[in-house]
């Protein structure tokens, strides 16, 4: 391994309890323990899951470059009908293996191919998850191996000065499908937000640079739900977020974005079909 | 879990430098288009030095990754000898490579060895630092130096230890600056002078230009690289506005982090300009179509492929790199 694990882990603890966070259920990380059963039962209780059976499907690089940036993508394909109600994405051996869970309102859409891409940080080697819930309760899981390491300590800012200079700065893209009357439409939120994951040392104070990530997400077109989304620092710095959501009258999409801080920062597409 | 070439060589890719071989045809096809490579296996992981000019010594690192076998000697690392003391610029990737050089600057001269400085953060230029803890030297760099080095210790001193093995990596250590250069700044050597020059980011946030005014000689760091393929840990958009602004001084020869021991401007900066070019346009382009990032790392800046060494091992990562900062404009 890369990392002291022992030791990120003790500092992460540190760090954790200052942000408020509730990680005390988490056992210590070992990198072969497998986490997933503790996990499953903490988000699902004893619900059962069914796995890869074909209802959602998990894409990850074949090789991971940049651990601080894993680009995960998640495909609903279309023979899966009626809404959908939630999907989380874990990463087992994350300090938080939450990475995100989103929850459909009733702008989501229906009646094509779904999906939801963002970044992550990959700590070590781990399994990723996406635990799609259907409109009938039903849970269905795609897993797919991560071979990375280092993520959540070891990749820094490239140059802090500039992740701040221009925080909070959020930007809502629509893409217009090449069928205009395509029932699902796509959209983009990107956020400049350091996500700070409070693993990392500031040299100057010789103490942790305290964790700072974006919380809460909401997306509505037209006024109406996509999702919302909650988040922890298993998102790369400057989220970025690709979803799907119906096609409306507008599809103007508006995003609140709300972080550990309480900072709220917002956004909206410009004129429909731009 | 299995423990595969495959998951072992992910394990280190924490650092700036990962730990995977990959496409050593295309490496093999840059390495035979290298004038100026001389690479020797029967003088492997030996500090070699030869004097460019009057006083200046250069040693060339391998075109290689941190290994065992290499004992990271993967970067080249300087010496400039004055009437007073010495200026080592980079210490090459382990304690026992800088121990090495150390010996050959001894083989040349016994005045006392002034100042270490670092053109900037990478491993493979600063771990050899602590052979020269002895001396008593300044350890000068960058003012963003410290805490650049300071926020990566841990892990650049975990990802090494891994490349390297304990053997070679024994006695490295992350040795901070005690002295740091905001603003240009000239080091005396007695009959010669060093200019230190801080850069904006580039290759990474904390490049330093040095400059031996007595023979003209810029050591231009990990700003300059030849043969390896560059190295993006920084800012893609801020490394090409400085490499023009290189490009229009005059100087009698520059030393590249990588590369062979000298180069001639402007020429030396023309494949890397072309590289960073080559993925500055099509990740521009393909953000301009509503490309996601992994599509892009799949095409972009690929008609470089066969021009650099370790292209497989750095280039998707630098369109990574490009794609989060230029997403942004």
């Amino acid at each position: 391994m890369c990392n002291g694990l022992k030791g990120l882990t003790r500092s992460f603890a540190v760090v954790v309890l200052a942000a408020g966070v509730a990680i005390a259920s988490t056992p210590p990380l070992q990198a072969e323990e497998n986490m997933w059963p503790t996990l499953k039962t903490e988000a699902f209780g004893d619900r059962p899951i069914q796995e890869e059976d074909g209802m959602v499907v998990l894409e990850t690089p074949q090789k991971v470059e940049d651990a601080a940036l894993v680009p995960l993508t998640v495909r609903v394909p279309p023979h899966v009908k009626g809404k959908l109600k939630s999907l989380s994405l874990f990463i087992d051996n994350n300090p938080d293996p939450k990475v995100a869970t989103l929850t459909y309102g009733p702008a989501a859409g229906t009646g094509g191919e779904r999906s939801f891409s963002t970044r992550v940080r990959v700590d070590n080697f781990s399994h990723a998850r996406a635990v799609l819930e259907l409109e009938d309760g039903s849970l269905h899981m795609a897993t797919k191996f991560l071979a990375a390491a280092g993520g959540c300590a070891a990749m820094q800012a490239k140059d802090p000065e500039a992740d701040v200079a221009g925080m909070g700065k959020t930007i809502v893209r629509t893409f217009t499908p090449a069928l205009k009357s395509s029932p699902i439409w796509s959209g983009q939120v990107m956020v400049k937000h350091p996500n700070h994951n409070g693993m990392q040392l500031d040299i100057n104070t010789a103490k942790f640079i305290p964790a700072l990530y974006v919380k809460e997400m909401t997306v509505t077109r037209d006024g109406e739900l996509v999702f919302k989304l909650d988040g922890t620092f298993s998102i790369s710095t400057n989220p970025n977020f690709r979803f799907t959501f119906g096609k409306g009258e507008k599809n103007d999409l508006d995003v609140v974005i709300v972080d550990t801080d309480g900072t709220e920062f917002t956004g909206q597409t410009q004129a429909s079909g731009s | 879990m299995p423990k595969t070439e495959e998951t072992k060589q992910a394990a280190c890719e924490c650092g700036a430098y990962p730990l995977s071989r990959r496409n050593l045809f295309g490496a093999a096809l840059a390495l035979a288009a290298a004038p100026l490579l001389r690479y020797d296996p029967a003088q492997a992981a030996s500090v070699d030095p030869s004097e460019v000019a009057p006083g200046i010594f250069v040693h060339q690192g391998r075109y290689e990754v941190q290994s065992p076998d290499n004992r990271g000697d993967i970067a080249n690392a300087s010496f400039v000898v004055g009437s007073d003391g010495v200026a080592v610029i980079d210490t090459s990737g382990s304690a026992k490579m800088g121990a090495e050089l150390r010996e050959a600057i001894r083989a040349v001269t016994d005045k006392p060895i002034k100042y270490v400085i670092n053109t900037h953060m990478h491993p493979d230029h600063v771990l050899g630092n602590a052979a020269f803890s002895q001396d008593e030297p300044e350890f000068v760099g960058h003012y963003k130096l410290a805490r650049a080095l300071g926020t990566r210790k841990e892990s650049y001193l975990a990802a090494n230890e891994q490349m390297l093995g304990p053997e070679a990596f024994e006695g490295s250590e992350i040795i901070l600056p005690t002295r740091l250069i905001k603003e240009p700044t000239t080091l005396d050597l007695g009959d010669r002078e060093l200019l230190l020059e801080p850069q904006a980011t580039a290759h990474t946030d904390n490049d330093l230009i040095v400059t031996d005014t007595k023979t003209d000689t810029l050591f231009l760091g990990d700003l300059l690289f030849s043969v390896h393929v560059p190295t993006i840990d920084g800012s893609i958009k801020g490394w090409l506005a400085l490499l023009d602004e290189i490009g229009k001084r005059n100087a009698a020869r520059v030393v590249p982090g990588h590369g062979p021991k000298t180069m001639e401007l402007p020429q030396a900066l023309v494949p890397e300009q072309r590289y960073l070019t080559a993925i500055a346009d099509d990740v521009r382009r393909q953000i301009a179509e509503g490309k996601t990032l992994s599509e892009a790392t799949k095409t972009a800046g690929f008609s470089e492929k066969d021009a650099w060494k370790l292209f497989g091992q750095y280039h998707v990562r630098n369109v990574t790199a490009a794609f989060a900062e230029l997403e942004w404009d």
